[in-house]
Protein backbone atom coordinates (compact mmCIF):
# COMPACT_ATOMS: atom_id res chain seq x y z
CA UNK A 1 0.00 0.00 0.00
CA UNK A 2 3.03 2.29 0.42
CA UNK A 3 4.31 0.85 -3.02
CA UNK A 4 3.54 4.36 -4.30
CA UNK A 5 3.71 6.85 -1.70
CA UNK A 6 5.28 10.35 -1.60
CA UNK A 7 4.61 14.08 -0.02
CA UNK A 8 2.34 13.90 -2.33
CA UNK A 9 0.36 12.00 -1.15
CA UNK A 10 -0.35 13.67 2.47
CA UNK A 11 -3.27 15.51 2.17
CA UNK A 12 -3.29 17.40 5.98
CA UNK A 13 -1.02 17.28 8.75
CA UNK A 14 -2.40 18.47 12.21
CA UNK A 15 -1.09 18.83 15.69
CA UNK A 16 -3.37 16.54 17.74
CA UNK A 17 -4.67 17.53 20.72
CA UNK A 18 -3.60 16.05 23.84
CA UNK A 19 -6.84 13.87 24.76
CA UNK A 20 -6.25 12.33 21.24
CA UNK A 21 -2.37 12.06 21.77
CA UNK A 22 -3.59 10.30 24.86
CA UNK A 23 -5.75 7.90 23.11
CA UNK A 24 -3.19 7.36 20.59
CA UNK A 25 -0.18 6.61 23.14
CA UNK A 26 -2.69 4.37 24.82
CA UNK A 27 -3.79 2.40 22.03
CA UNK A 28 0.10 1.97 21.11
CA UNK A 29 0.76 0.72 24.50
CA UNK A 30 -2.05 -2.04 24.68
CA UNK A 31 -0.84 -2.98 20.93
CA UNK A 32 2.79 -3.55 21.50
CA UNK A 33 3.29 -3.68 25.61
CA UNK A 34 7.36 -4.14 24.83
CA UNK A 35 7.36 -0.74 23.84
CA UNK A 36 6.22 0.75 26.80
CA UNK A 37 9.34 1.11 28.67
CA UNK A 38 10.61 3.41 25.40
CA UNK A 39 7.08 4.93 24.71
CA UNK A 40 8.57 8.06 26.45
CA UNK A 41 11.05 8.70 24.54
CA UNK A 42 9.53 7.80 21.37
CA UNK A 43 6.54 9.90 21.58
CA UNK A 44 7.94 12.92 24.11
CA UNK A 45 5.24 14.26 26.30
CA UNK A 46 6.31 17.31 25.60
CA UNK A 47 7.15 17.68 22.16
CA UNK A 48 4.23 18.10 19.53
CA UNK A 49 2.48 14.85 18.14
CA UNK A 50 1.46 15.41 14.73
CA UNK A 51 -0.71 13.00 12.58
CA UNK A 52 -0.58 13.51 8.91
CA UNK A 53 -3.42 12.24 6.80
CA UNK A 54 -2.82 11.14 3.58
CA UNK A 55 -4.89 9.16 0.95
CA UNK A 56 -7.14 6.41 1.29
CA UNK A 57 -7.85 6.86 5.13
CA UNK A 58 -4.51 6.18 5.88
CA UNK A 59 -2.86 8.20 9.01
CA UNK A 60 0.48 8.73 9.84
CA UNK A 61 1.75 9.40 13.72
CA UNK A 62 5.12 12.28 13.63
CA UNK A 63 7.23 13.11 15.97
CA UNK A 64 10.18 15.77 15.71
CA UNK A 65 9.11 15.12 11.60
CA UNK A 66 9.93 11.36 11.69
CA UNK A 67 7.06 9.20 10.82
CA UNK A 68 6.61 6.48 13.82
CA UNK A 69 3.62 4.53 13.17
CA UNK A 70 0.73 4.32 11.29
CA UNK A 71 -2.90 3.45 10.77
CA UNK A 72 -5.52 2.77 8.29
CA UNK A 73 -9.37 3.57 8.81
CA UNK A 74 -9.57 2.72 12.34
CA UNK A 75 -7.27 -0.18 12.24
CA UNK A 76 -4.36 -0.88 14.73
CA UNK A 77 -1.49 1.23 15.00
CA UNK A 78 1.68 -0.34 13.36
CA UNK A 79 5.20 0.81 13.67
CA UNK A 80 7.29 1.85 10.66
CA UNK A 81 10.11 -0.40 9.71
CA UNK A 82 13.11 1.74 10.92
CA UNK A 83 11.56 1.95 14.15
CA UNK A 84 10.69 -1.82 13.83
CA UNK A 85 14.52 -2.49 13.79
CA UNK A 86 15.69 -0.50 16.82
CA UNK A 87 12.69 -2.43 18.74
CA UNK A 88 12.65 -5.56 16.91
CA UNK A 89 10.67 -7.59 19.78
CA UNK A 90 7.66 -5.78 20.47
CA UNK A 91 5.47 -7.49 17.57
CA UNK A 92 5.08 -11.35 16.60
CA UNK A 93 7.10 -12.09 13.69
CA UNK A 94 6.61 -14.37 10.80
CA UNK A 95 9.58 -15.87 8.81
CA UNK A 96 9.19 -16.38 5.34
CA UNK A 97 11.39 -18.48 3.04
CA UNK A 98 14.39 -17.05 1.32
CA UNK A 99 12.91 -17.37 -2.01
CA UNK A 100 10.25 -15.21 -1.25
CA UNK A 101 12.23 -11.97 -0.49
CA UNK A 102 12.45 -10.40 -3.64
CA UNK A 103 8.79 -10.88 -3.86
CA UNK A 104 7.85 -9.21 -0.37
CA UNK A 105 10.24 -6.44 -1.32
CA UNK A 106 8.44 -5.83 -4.29
CA UNK A 107 5.23 -5.54 -2.43
CA UNK A 108 3.74 -8.61 -2.84
CA UNK A 109 1.54 -10.45 -0.22
CA UNK A 110 3.06 -12.97 2.07
CA UNK A 111 1.42 -15.89 0.61
CA UNK A 112 0.93 -19.35 2.73
CA UNK A 113 3.55 -21.53 1.15
CA UNK A 114 6.60 -18.94 2.07
CA UNK A 115 5.27 -19.27 5.49
CA UNK A 116 5.10 -23.02 5.61
CA UNK A 117 7.91 -23.83 4.02
CA UNK A 118 11.45 -25.19 5.58
CA UNK A 119 12.59 -21.76 5.60
CA UNK A 120 9.65 -20.02 7.24
CA UNK A 121 8.34 -20.05 10.78
CA UNK A 122 5.24 -19.80 12.25
CA UNK A 123 3.87 -18.44 15.42
CA UNK A 124 1.03 -20.41 16.41
CA UNK A 125 -0.57 -17.95 18.23
CA UNK A 126 -0.54 -15.35 15.95
CA UNK A 127 -4.47 -14.68 15.49
CA UNK A 128 -6.32 -13.56 12.37
CA UNK A 129 -6.06 -9.57 11.40
CA UNK A 130 -3.09 -8.53 13.48
CA UNK A 131 -0.02 -6.76 12.89
CA UNK A 132 3.14 -9.22 12.41
CA UNK A 133 6.51 -8.10 11.56
CA UNK A 134 7.84 -10.37 8.50
CA UNK A 135 11.43 -11.32 8.49
CA UNK A 136 13.34 -13.47 6.39
CA UNK A 137 15.26 -16.87 6.56
CA UNK A 138 18.99 -16.00 7.36
CA UNK A 139 18.16 -12.29 7.85
CA UNK A 140 18.32 -10.46 11.25
CA UNK A 141 15.93 -7.70 10.62
CA UNK A 142 12.42 -7.31 9.24
CA UNK A 143 11.39 -7.10 5.38
CA UNK A 144 8.21 -6.26 6.14
CA UNK A 145 5.37 -5.37 8.12
CA UNK A 146 2.19 -7.15 7.65
CA UNK A 147 -1.55 -7.36 8.46
CA UNK A 148 -2.67 -10.91 8.79
CA UNK A 149 -5.81 -12.13 6.99
CA UNK A 150 -6.22 -15.48 8.35
CA UNK A 151 -4.48 -16.79 11.75
CA UNK A 152 -1.85 -18.78 11.76
CA UNK A 153 -3.63 -22.17 12.15
CA UNK A 154 -5.39 -21.88 8.90
CA UNK A 155 -2.26 -20.15 7.08
CA UNK A 156 -0.93 -23.78 8.06
CA UNK A 157 -4.35 -25.87 7.38
CA UNK A 158 -4.91 -24.49 3.94
CA UNK A 159 -1.47 -23.66 2.85
CA UNK A 160 -2.98 -21.51 -0.11
CA UNK A 161 -2.76 -18.00 -1.30
CA UNK A 162 -2.77 -14.71 1.02
CA UNK A 163 -1.88 -15.58 4.14
CA UNK A 164 -0.82 -11.97 5.29
CA UNK A 165 -1.23 -8.54 3.88
CA UNK A 166 1.95 -6.67 2.87
CA UNK A 167 1.39 -3.40 4.54
CA UNK A 168 4.68 -1.57 4.37
CA UNK A 169 8.33 -2.93 3.18
CA UNK A 170 11.57 -2.39 2.55
CA UNK A 171 12.18 0.31 0.38
CA UNK A 172 9.08 1.85 -0.09
CA UNK A 173 7.42 5.01 -0.25
CA UNK A 174 7.06 4.97 3.65
CA UNK A 175 10.00 3.93 3.91
CA UNK A 176 11.98 6.14 1.49
CA UNK A 177 9.90 9.02 3.54
CA UNK A 178 12.77 9.42 6.44
CA UNK A 179 11.91 12.27 7.36
CA UNK A 180 8.85 14.49 6.69
CA UNK A 181 7.95 17.91 6.69
CA UNK B 1 10.92 -5.20 32.41
CA UNK B 2 12.38 -1.94 34.40
CA UNK B 3 14.81 -1.28 31.97
CA UNK B 4 14.43 0.16 28.82
CA UNK B 5 15.55 -2.23 25.88
CA UNK B 6 18.16 -0.50 24.02
CA UNK B 7 17.52 0.67 20.26
CA UNK B 8 19.08 -1.89 17.78
CA UNK B 9 21.49 0.05 15.48
CA UNK B 10 20.63 -1.28 12.32
CA UNK B 11 23.57 -0.82 9.43
CA UNK B 12 21.57 0.78 6.70
CA UNK B 13 23.51 1.09 3.09
CA UNK B 14 24.16 4.33 2.21
CA UNK B 15 23.96 3.87 -1.06
CA UNK B 16 20.17 2.24 -1.36
CA UNK B 17 19.26 2.57 2.25
CA UNK B 18 18.39 -0.61 3.03
CA UNK B 19 19.67 -2.69 5.67
CA UNK B 20 22.99 -4.12 4.41
CA UNK B 21 21.90 -7.29 4.41
CA UNK B 22 19.27 -6.86 2.21
CA UNK B 23 21.17 -4.96 -0.53
CA UNK B 24 21.11 -8.34 -3.13
CA UNK B 25 17.73 -7.91 -3.08
CA UNK B 26 17.78 -4.22 -3.58
CA UNK B 27 17.50 -2.13 -6.95
CA UNK B 28 20.89 -1.98 -7.77
CA UNK B 29 23.29 -4.74 -6.28
CA UNK B 30 26.05 -3.69 -8.07
CA UNK B 31 26.15 -0.01 -6.74
CA UNK B 32 25.76 -0.95 -3.33
CA UNK B 33 28.81 -3.18 -3.87
CA UNK B 34 31.64 -0.51 -3.31
CA UNK B 35 29.61 0.77 -0.07
CA UNK B 36 29.50 -2.72 0.80
CA UNK B 37 33.19 -3.66 0.55
CA UNK B 38 33.70 -0.33 2.80
CA UNK B 39 31.59 -1.03 5.60
CA UNK B 40 30.30 -4.06 5.58
CA UNK B 41 32.74 -7.02 4.16
CA UNK B 42 31.80 -9.84 6.79
CA UNK B 43 28.07 -9.56 5.16
CA UNK B 44 29.02 -10.50 1.61
CA UNK B 45 32.59 -12.46 1.22
CA UNK B 46 31.78 -13.40 -1.93
CA UNK B 47 32.16 -9.91 -3.29
CA UNK B 48 35.47 -8.81 -2.07
CA UNK B 49 36.79 -11.63 -3.99
CA UNK B 50 35.99 -9.80 -7.68
CA UNK B 51 38.64 -7.87 -9.08
CA UNK B 52 39.90 -4.55 -7.45
CA UNK B 53 40.35 -3.59 -10.92
CA UNK B 54 36.81 -2.39 -11.57
CA UNK B 55 37.45 0.34 -8.36
CA UNK B 56 37.75 3.04 -10.11
CA UNK B 57 34.28 2.35 -12.51
CA UNK B 58 32.56 1.29 -9.45
CA UNK B 59 33.76 4.76 -7.61
CA UNK B 60 32.54 6.62 -10.00
CA UNK B 61 29.52 5.19 -10.61
CA UNK B 62 28.68 5.24 -6.99
CA UNK B 63 28.91 8.96 -7.16
CA UNK B 64 26.43 9.27 -9.83
CA UNK B 65 23.97 6.62 -8.41
CA UNK B 66 23.80 9.48 -5.02
CA UNK B 67 23.69 12.09 -7.40
CA UNK B 68 20.23 10.52 -8.43
CA UNK B 69 19.19 9.94 -5.42
CA UNK B 70 19.03 13.17 -4.25
CA UNK B 71 17.29 14.49 -7.42
CA UNK B 72 14.92 11.95 -6.52
CA UNK B 73 12.45 14.70 -5.92
CA UNK B 74 12.16 15.62 -9.36
CA UNK B 75 11.53 11.83 -10.55
CA UNK B 76 7.68 12.35 -9.75
CA UNK B 77 7.48 15.33 -11.59
CA UNK B 78 8.62 13.85 -14.55
CA UNK B 79 6.90 10.35 -14.07
CA UNK B 80 3.74 12.16 -14.20
CA UNK B 81 4.57 13.02 -17.86
CA UNK B 82 5.30 9.72 -18.83
CA UNK B 83 2.11 8.22 -20.31
CA UNK B 84 2.16 10.90 -23.23
CA UNK B 85 5.37 10.20 -23.97
CA UNK B 86 4.17 6.27 -24.21
CA UNK B 87 2.07 6.61 -26.13
CA UNK B 88 3.91 8.58 -28.70
CA UNK B 89 6.63 5.74 -29.04
CA UNK B 90 5.02 2.94 -30.52
CA UNK B 91 3.27 5.47 -32.93
CA UNK B 92 4.69 3.94 -36.24
CA UNK B 93 2.89 0.51 -35.43
CA UNK B 94 -0.05 0.85 -33.33
CA UNK B 95 -1.10 -2.25 -32.09
CA UNK B 96 -5.34 -2.16 -32.05
CA UNK B 97 -6.47 -3.39 -28.25
CA UNK B 98 -9.73 -5.53 -29.25
CA UNK B 99 -9.74 -6.80 -25.73
CA UNK B 100 -12.54 -5.07 -23.69
CA UNK B 101 -11.34 -3.56 -20.45
CA UNK B 102 -12.34 -1.12 -17.77
CA UNK B 103 -10.15 1.54 -16.90
CA UNK B 104 -10.95 3.49 -14.07
CA UNK B 105 -8.00 5.89 -13.10
CA UNK B 106 -8.27 8.70 -10.13
CA UNK B 107 -7.46 12.31 -11.50
CA UNK B 108 -6.84 15.00 -8.25
CA UNK B 109 -7.81 18.28 -8.01
CA UNK B 110 -7.46 20.71 -5.46
CA UNK B 111 -4.84 18.30 -3.57
CA UNK B 112 -7.47 16.47 -1.63
CA UNK B 113 -10.12 16.26 -3.76
CA UNK B 114 -10.40 13.71 -6.63
CA UNK B 115 -12.46 12.34 -9.44
CA UNK B 116 -12.57 9.02 -10.22
CA UNK B 117 -12.74 8.09 -14.09
CA UNK B 118 -14.33 4.72 -15.42
CA UNK B 119 -13.73 4.45 -19.25
CA UNK B 120 -14.88 1.31 -21.30
CA UNK B 121 -17.74 0.37 -19.58
CA UNK B 122 -19.78 0.61 -23.29
CA UNK B 123 -17.73 -2.45 -24.20
CA UNK B 124 -19.45 -4.65 -22.06
CA UNK B 125 -22.76 -3.67 -22.99
CA UNK B 126 -23.47 -1.37 -20.46
CA UNK B 127 -25.79 1.82 -20.77
CA UNK B 128 -23.46 4.65 -19.37
CA UNK B 129 -26.43 6.77 -18.59
CA UNK B 130 -27.42 4.35 -16.41
CA UNK B 131 -24.79 2.90 -14.88
CA UNK B 132 -23.90 7.00 -13.95
CA UNK B 133 -26.69 6.98 -12.52
CA UNK B 134 -26.37 3.62 -10.42
CA UNK B 135 -22.50 4.67 -9.26
CA UNK B 136 -23.95 8.10 -8.22
CA UNK B 137 -26.26 6.75 -5.74
CA UNK B 138 -24.35 4.12 -4.89
CA UNK B 139 -21.35 6.16 -3.76
CA UNK B 140 -23.91 9.50 -2.77
CA UNK B 141 -21.70 11.62 -5.09
CA UNK B 142 -22.30 13.47 -8.41
CA UNK B 143 -21.65 10.81 -11.26
CA UNK B 144 -21.56 11.91 -14.99
CA UNK B 145 -21.18 10.70 -18.60
CA UNK B 146 -18.64 12.91 -19.99
CA UNK B 147 -16.67 12.63 -24.06
CA UNK B 148 -13.45 11.65 -22.82
CA UNK B 149 -10.58 13.26 -24.66
CA UNK B 150 -10.76 10.83 -27.90
CA UNK B 151 -14.47 10.93 -28.30
CA UNK B 152 -14.86 8.07 -26.20
CA UNK B 153 -17.04 8.52 -23.30
CA UNK B 154 -16.32 7.90 -19.84
CA UNK B 155 -17.85 8.38 -16.50
CA UNK B 156 -16.63 10.61 -13.60
CA UNK B 157 -17.44 10.28 -10.34
CA UNK B 158 -16.82 12.80 -7.61
CA UNK B 159 -14.89 11.41 -5.00
CA UNK B 160 -12.12 8.86 -4.60
CA UNK B 161 -13.96 5.74 -4.86
CA UNK B 162 -11.50 3.40 -6.90
CA UNK B 163 -11.30 1.63 -3.21
CA UNK B 164 -14.73 -0.06 -3.98
CA UNK B 165 -15.64 0.46 -6.92
CA UNK B 166 -14.42 -2.78 -8.50
CA UNK B 167 -16.73 -4.79 -6.35
CA UNK B 168 -19.18 -3.14 -7.06
CA UNK B 169 -18.89 -2.85 -10.57
CA UNK B 170 -18.44 -7.09 -10.56
CA UNK B 171 -21.43 -7.20 -8.76
CA UNK B 172 -23.91 -5.09 -10.83
CA UNK B 173 -22.46 -6.22 -13.95
CA UNK B 174 -21.26 -9.97 -13.58
CA UNK B 175 -20.45 -9.17 -17.50
CA UNK B 176 -17.80 -7.27 -16.97
CA UNK B 177 -14.73 -10.35 -15.25
CA UNK B 178 -12.84 -8.52 -12.77
CA UNK B 179 -9.44 -9.22 -14.54
CA UNK B 180 -10.83 -7.10 -17.64
CA UNK B 181 -10.72 -4.25 -14.66
CA UNK B 182 -7.37 -1.97 -14.69
CA UNK B 183 -5.90 0.89 -12.37
CA UNK B 184 -4.12 3.50 -13.93
CA UNK B 185 -1.26 4.08 -11.89
CA UNK B 186 1.97 6.70 -13.09
CA UNK B 187 0.50 5.79 -16.82
CA UNK B 188 0.69 2.12 -16.41
CA UNK B 189 -2.48 -0.04 -16.10
CA UNK B 190 -2.00 -2.31 -12.91
CA UNK B 191 -4.72 -5.16 -12.98
CA UNK B 192 -7.23 -4.89 -10.39
CA UNK B 193 -7.57 -8.28 -9.14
Amino acid sequence: MFKKFSSEDVSAHNQVKASVQRKIRQSIAEEYPGLEPVLDDLLPKKSPLIVTKCQNHLNLVVVNNVPLFFNIRDGPYMPTLRLLHQYPNIMKKLQVDRGAIKFVLAGANIMCPGLTSPGGVLDEEVGAETPVAIMAEGKQHALAIGFTKISAKDIKAINKGIGVDNMHYLNDGLWKMERLD
Amino acid sequence: MAEKPQPVRVLYCGVCSLPAEYCEFGPDFEKCKPWLIQNAPDLYPDILKESNAKEADKVTEQLQSTAISTGGGDGAASSASKPEEVKRLPGGKIKKKEKPEVVIEKVTRNKRKCITTVKGLELFGVKLSDASKKLGKKFATGASVVKGPTEKEQIDVQGDIAYDIVEFITDTWPDVPETAIFFMEDGRKVAAA
